[in-house]
């Protein structure tokens, strides 16, 4: 069975309006949302009542957790303090236009969804905050899929799609208990399980070059997966940023396919609050 | 080069600490005492041991501490830690658990415990109590390689030194590899990646230490009153 | 022997760049004179607010400011190479000193300077060829930023916005930019050349101050909305309470 994964809405309506018509148009009817319906984007609560309203499972991504709990990202997680501020004009917008209802709905998303060995998260299994970007080290990467207990793990968060299949692993160890350099010492080698990690990109804010929304569909019988790439009237978001007096400046990053505040340059930066 | 000493867990108990710091005014080329954590507990009183970790006898190597899982626990407790409250403690041994650790330790150490840090960065090696996911990662002989790994990993670091399963050991990853692939919106991309030549050592706990020497890489484990022992190895 | 040479040509043509190479290769000493130049036809001349200057002193330390009046009545040293830059639109009429633009001739005598030669980009070929721009009409913005200090992120966020066209179309961006840590840059753009120049100058400022030293961005073009550049500068500038790195993860 073919289904859909969506990511990284970032309350950008014309493109989540986009998406799901792609989606329908293939004839899938099963879609699972990794978080971050809202930030930066000018409707916010268009796009969670249209989540709503189509019943997608969804899981909590980190904008939706700061605007419930207040800013929870810390300093480090904005790379610079320009982004900072932009970051926490957007978080204010946010809070202030997203109704209460909205706001319960979001208050109330899981961190993770699971279906049988496939796991739908925003981030990492850790934390909604880490990135596992595409060239991140492959035994950490593997280790974020295995700890978890999945053989698939669906993640968003980095706004850049991609397919990492993790295979023919092993490591080797040398093993000593109770006694010091140069003692007796047992030796093991474990044999590493092949595990995959989908990232299903962003349909609100591309961070891939253009201004493309982008989404993955993955076949469960057949394990293909297919990174979709969706054009969506960018004009129409660029016209209600600057009407809903959000900065004009997010409306040109979006027009030129530029994320609305740069990613930090140490993605697999965890922050220890 | 000199030799670092890494102790923990000894939890409020001054004579394991006056023992070995016995031992280490008799074994040459120590310079450095590393206190990974847990120096108090909730099975005794810890204040005499907390003042003299803050205020050292002559003679005596002056320790640099970090917080362990009980500290942690207890700066929790007493609201150091924002919302967060000693769950981990009142889950596991209840709340009697956690009184008993409130009784422990005199509230005027807090503002010292505070001031703890995580863990230490001391030339290729991590010195932490748990790892560097959390204070209360428990790595032993038996964790898995690949989490051993990540952990490394996470700290870009050779050599792993944790206190946290109290066990004293040492796993050397010395082989494997693993094959990535990944395809993107640009292409499909390869890479074949091997296992780093690193190691994660587990010091030990209350009498039981560690004595690792940073210029030939040899870690010996120690207990606090076997001095005999270690000159018949001939380090003395 | 001295010599006084003037160098005229359009923004970003590569006048101060040619200057300094002629100021590091002689071995005698020199002087410099940057004249504001004169608008034209909708074209409003950049004012340059000294930022040349003080980049070429920081190169050369021994560089004589040749707009001091008391080093204009002073006796000339020897061997003086007088460099001379004028920012001028549009070629000269005639060729050699007949085309020096007359406006500018009571200046340099009130300042002692008679220039024995006169070379325009575009046209005479003792300079490098450059991609000058027709320009066809030209707003030019400044903005003194003395005891301002950036936050070094930002500042690469904002440089990349601004000669990428947010704020307008820049045509030219040129700016000395204070850095937390006691450096300051020159940052220099030019639309029709490939990437932004950033070069550290040589003096430093005791780091965590607010340095006093000439600091200001320049910005040509049209279209420009100072107003949104204002609120970005608003967000990069280090408070003037805290001066402090940005963490960089």
């Amino acid at each position: 069975m073919a289904h859909a994964v969506i990511s990284c809405l970032h309350a950008n309506h014309a493109a989540l309006e986009a998406v799901l018509a792609d989606i329908d148009q293939q004839g899938i009817d099963t879609i699972t949302c990794l978080g971050d319906l809202v930030g930066y984007g000018p409707q916010p609560n268009e796009v969670v009542e249209l989540i709503r309203q189509r019943a997608i499972p969804t899981c909590q991504g980190c904008w939706d957790e700061d605007i419930i709990e207040g800013l929870n990202a810390c300093d480090c997680s904005y790379p610079s303090q320009l982004a900072e501020r932009r970051g926490h004009l957007a978080h204010q917008w946010t809070a202030d236009q997203l109704s209460e209802e909205n706001k319960d709905f979001l208050a109330n998303l899981p961190m993770s969804l699971r279906r049988d060995r496939l796991l739908f998260v925003h981030g990492s299994p850790n934390s909604q905050h880490e990135y596992l970007l595409p060239n991140m080290d492959a035994f950490a990467a593997l280790e974020r899929v295995e700890t978890a207990e999945a053989d698939t793990l669906f993640c968003g968060h980095t706004h850049h799609p991609y397919v990492r299949e993790l295979r023919d692993g092993s490591i080797r160890v040398r093993v000593q208990e109770g006694v010091a350099s140069g003692g007796p010492s047992e030796e093991r080698e474990i044999n590493l399980p092949v595990r995959r990690i989908i990232n299903a990109g962003s349909v609100g804010e591309p961070r891939h070059g253009n201004t493309n929304a982008t989404y993955v569909i993955h076949d469960e019988q057949t394990g293909t997966v297919e990174i979709r790439e969706v054009a969506y009237d960018v004009e129409r978001t660029c016209r209600a940023i600057v009407e809903s007096g959000l900065p004009a400046i997010f409306a040109w990053r979006l027009r030129h396919g530029f994320e609305y505040a740069e990613r930090a340059d140490d993605a697999s930066h965890v922050c220890e609050r | 080069m000199a030799r670092w000493a890494l102790i923990s867990g000894l939890r409020g108990d001054l004579e394991a600490y006056e023992a070995i710091q016995e031992d280490l005014r008799h074994t040459r080329r120590v310079d450095t005492l590393f206190v990974l954590g847990d120096v108090i507990g909730p099975a005794r009183n810890c204040d005499a041991l907390l003042s003299r970790l803050q205020q050292p006898r002559r003679g005596e190597l002056r320790p640099q501490c970090l917080y362990g899982w009980w500290e942690d626990q207890l700066l929790a407790e007493r609201g150091y830690r924002g919302g967060r409250r000693a769950d981990a403690l009142r889950l596991s041994q209840g709340e009697t658990a956690v009184d008993a650790l409130l009784q422990a330790v005199d509230p005027g150490h807090m503002g010292w415990l505070a001031e703890l840090q995580f863990g230490f960065i001391e030339l290729d090696c991590a010195l932490l109590h748990g790892s560097s996911a959390t204070v209360e990662d428990s790595l032993g002989p038996d964790s898995s390689p690949l989490l051993l790994l990540d952990r490394l990993t996470r700290m870009e670091v050779n050599r792993l030194f944790t206190a946290r399963s109290g066990q004293q050991f040492s796993i050397e990853l010395t082989g494997g590899g693993i094959e990535s692939q990944v395809r993107d919106l640009e292409g499909q991309r390869h890479q074949q990646q091997s296992v780093p030549k690193r190691q994660v050592i587990g010091i030990g706990a209350g009498v039981h230490y560690t004595i690792y020497d940073p210029g030939t890489d040899r870690f010996d484990f120690l207990a606090a009153g076997s001095r005999s022992q270690e000159r018949a190895r001939g380090f003395a | 022997m001295s010599q006084t040479l003037l160098i005229s040509g359009p923004p970003g043509c590569g006048k101060t760049s040619w200057i300094l190479k002629r100021v590091q290769a002689h071995r005698g000493p020199c002087g410099y004179l940057r004249l504001a130049g004169y608008p034209d036809e909708g074209l409003a001349q950049a004012p340059d607010g000294g930022i040349d200057l003080a980049y070429l002193q920081d190169q050369c330390p021994r560089l004589l400011d040749l707009a001091d009046l008391d080093q204009a009545l002073a006796p000339r040293p020897e061997h003086l190479l007088a460099l001379i830059e004028l920012p001028q639109f549009q070629p000269p009429t005639e060729s050699g000193l007949g085309g020096v633009d007359r406006r500018v001739i009571p200046q340099l005598e009130a300042l002692h300077l008679k220039p024995d030669e006169h070379l325009h980009f575009g046209r005479d070929t003792a300079l490098p060829r450059q991609d000058t721009l027709d320009f066809s009409s030209l707003q030019a913005w400044e903005r003194n930023l003395a005891g301002s200090v950036w936050d070094p992120a930002s500042l690469s966020s904002f440089w990349f916005e601004l000669v990428n066209g947010a704020y307008g179309d820049v045509y030219r961006a040129k700016a000395l930019m204070n850095l937390p840590d006691g450096r300051a840059f020159f940052c220099n753009w030019m639309v029709s050349q490939e990437g932004s120049q950033f070069l550290p100058l040589q003096a430093l400022a005791p780091p965590d101050g607010r340095p006093e030293r000439l600091s200001r961005l320049v910005v040509q073009g049209k279209g420009l909305d100072p107003a949104a550049i204002e609120v970005t500068l608003a967000d990069c500038l280090l408070s003037q309470a805290l001066p402090h790195s940005f963490p960089s993860a």
